[in-house]
Parts: C-alpha cells; structure tokens; sequence
C-alpha cells in the first residue's frame, strides 16, 4: 500500500518505520524544519519538508495514489485539514486522523474522516481498567458502525466463569469474538470455549449496551 | 432586526468585522487566544470578549455559541478556521457560518463541501486587477 504520513513528530515517526518494516511505501510530511531534520536522518528521501495540509504539497507527495493518508500532528485542526483535502480534492480510499480532544471525535467522523484515533480516550480507558481492575477498554471504534470493539476480563467471583462461551447470556446486537487466557492462548468463540477467572473477552458491542455486557460476564451492576 | 454573531480570532479581520457589525445594532461576542489581539475593539455595551480557543467546543459552548444566529471564523490560519467554522456549523448547527481561507486551492474543496469562505488575498487581487483595467 501507498501511505502518506502528516507529521513527524513521536507518533509520526514511529508509525513510519512500523510502515517501511511492513514494506509498505510511505512518505512522510513535516512542516517544521527541525523536526524534519531529525526525521531526515532516518528516513531519508520518502521525507518532504512542507505542508501537509496544503493541496500543492499532497499532490506532489502522490496523493492521487495514495491508499490512505495518516496525520499524526498535536493539531487536531491541521489533522482534520490534511484528511479533509486528501479525501476531497484526492479521493483518498481512507484517512485517518489523530484526534486530541475527545469532543472533536464525533465532528471529525461526520466530516470524513474514516478513522479517528484518540490519544486521550485511548489511554484514559487504559487508566481506568489499570486503576480498577476491569471496565472495558475500548479497543477500537468501527467506523461507519455504531459498535466497537471492546475488551474486558473476567473477574474470579463471576457466574460465568467454568460456563462456555455459548451459555453467556449478551446483550441484543453483542458479539462475543474471542477469549484471551491470561497465559495469552487465543481462544475464537466459534470453538466455544469455557470460562475461566482472569480470561480477557473481546467483543464487539454497541456503547448503550455496555452496561449489559458487564452485567453478563461479572454479575454484577457497572459501577 | 438585531443578531448575535460570534467571531473567532480578533485580528484585523476580526476586529474590523466585530466593530462593523456593531455598528449596525448586532450583539457580538468575540473569541481570542491571545488578550493582546482585544485591543483593537474598545469596550461596547454589545461586545462581549473571551479569551479562549474557538476550536474547543467547550470553550464555544460556554461562551455561548448556542444561542448566536452567524459564525465567523476569522483567525489567521487556514485550519484553525475550518475547525471552528465547521464545528459550529455540524456540531452546534449555525446555520450562518462564514470561513476566511486564505489558500484558494483549499477555498474551492471547503465551497463544495458547503462551507462558504472568503479569501481576503483573492478579493485583493480581484480588486488591484479591476483597478489596472482601469489604467
């Protein structure tokens, strides 16, 4: 595939030698001219020294042919400018942008922006399952669904533990897809595998029916 | 018939549109990141001046974007407008929302997503190339 990276910056720069491992072709796009620099060192010439929210700067980077465009600044404004110039004026497949503030995830998605990913939610969910031992944390957002993806352990004391995967009553429109041992054994649902405390669930599941899920696989109200 | 208008950014723009508005009789309420850029306006009984990012969407909440009739999203930079301009318009529904984009290049893609933009630097070259015909 075809990727063009907007920014350099910590997140930029590490998805962009992920990318290159993978052997996908990238270039990456970094305004400011120090940052560039450093980038520079590593990456050579896939890197440009410009604007990537400017439609100039993405057609010579190959916008046309490009498979989906990532921007990865702090800026949520330049992120949402580079995807929406990529998707309107390139007819980019796919763009996905690094949101900072949680409230902008809704608009970004309404404005065509395919994936948005945010920081803050991400590790805020991951705080939350670290300081209490278990709410979900949510995985992944489906695009263009009202579902995501979401994972949660099971706690010792709940009623499903010993039971396979088939007796867990969910909730209407919840798929449970796999059970993780805490020994990291991947277990798919379809074999239909038993319960045991500690295993981790992934499942894809509206927000509204996250209550319900948690009711079903600990017994007990979420708090 | 009096409005509510909310402007983000108090540059010349900004503070030129503010005041001409104001003039007229609407209630403005004015956003800026920067308590400097406010002493372009002087105090009037319909200003109201708020330090803040107008890309926030709590910041614009609180300093009322709820119950204003236009939006205009007047600050220097390209993506800063269009953040604001289009969260005011997709997020609070404004349905009058003007956006200053200065790249033309990006000012076609923001009209056909319906956004309506005015470029100052094109109106300029629009206005010196009149005035040469003029020679």
């Amino acid at each position: 595939m075809y990727v063009i990276v907007v920014g350099a910056g910590k997140i930029g720069f590490y998805l962009t030698r992920e990318l290159l491992a993978a052997s996908h072709e990238v270039a990456l796009i970094e305004r400011d001219a120090y940052v560039s620099a450093t980038a520079a060192e590593e990456f050579g010439s896939i890197l440009i020294t410009s604007d990537g929210t400017e439609p100039t700067v993405l057609g010579e980077a190959g916008a046309e042919r490009c498979d989906i465009l990532i921007s990865t600044t702090g800026q949520d404004a330049t992120n949402l400018t580079a995807c929406q110039v990529a998707k309107y004026s390139f007819n980019v497949a796919k763009t996905m942008a690094v949101v900072t503030d949680p409230d902008h995830v809704p608009l970004f998605r309404a404005l065509g922006v395919d994936v948005t990913i945010s920081t803050t939610e991400l590790i805020l969910s991951h705080v939350e399952e670290e300081l209490t031992g278990g709410p979900f944390v949510h995985v992944l957002p489906l695009r263009g669904a009202a579902s995501g993806i979401v994972s949660m352990r099971v706690p010792s004391g709940s009623p499903v533990v010993g039971q396979p995967v088939s007796r867990i009553k969910l909730p209407q429109g919840t798929l449970l897809t796999a059970v993780i041992h805490k020994s990291g054994e991947l277990k798919p649902a379809v074999n239909d595998p038993e319960l045991a405390a500690d295993d981790a669930i992934v499942a894809i599941t509206p927000p509204e029916k996250e209550d319900e899920l948690w009711h079903a696989l600990t017994g007990e109200a979420r708090r | 018939m009096t409005r509510h208008v909310m402007i983000v950014g108090c540059g010349r723009l900004g503070a030129t549109a503010a005041t001409a508005l104001l003039d007229r009789g609407d209630r403005v309420t004015i956003l800026d990141t920067d308590a400097e850029n406010f002493r372009r306006l002087r105090p009037r009984v319909r200003l109201s001046m708020y330090v803040g990012d107008g890309t926030s969407h709590e910041v614009l909440r609180r300093t009322g974007i709820e119950s204003v009739g236009a939006f205009i999203a007047a600050t220097g930079r390209d993506t800063t407008n269009a953040l604001a301009a289009q969260s005011a318009r997709t997020t609070f529904g404004i349905e009058h929302v003007v956006c200053r984009i200065n790249d033309p290049t990006r000012s076609e893609m923001y009209e056909r997503l319906g956004l309506t933009t005015v470029n100052p630097n094109q109106l300029l070259i629009e206005l010196v190339l009149n005035a040469m015909e003029q020679l």
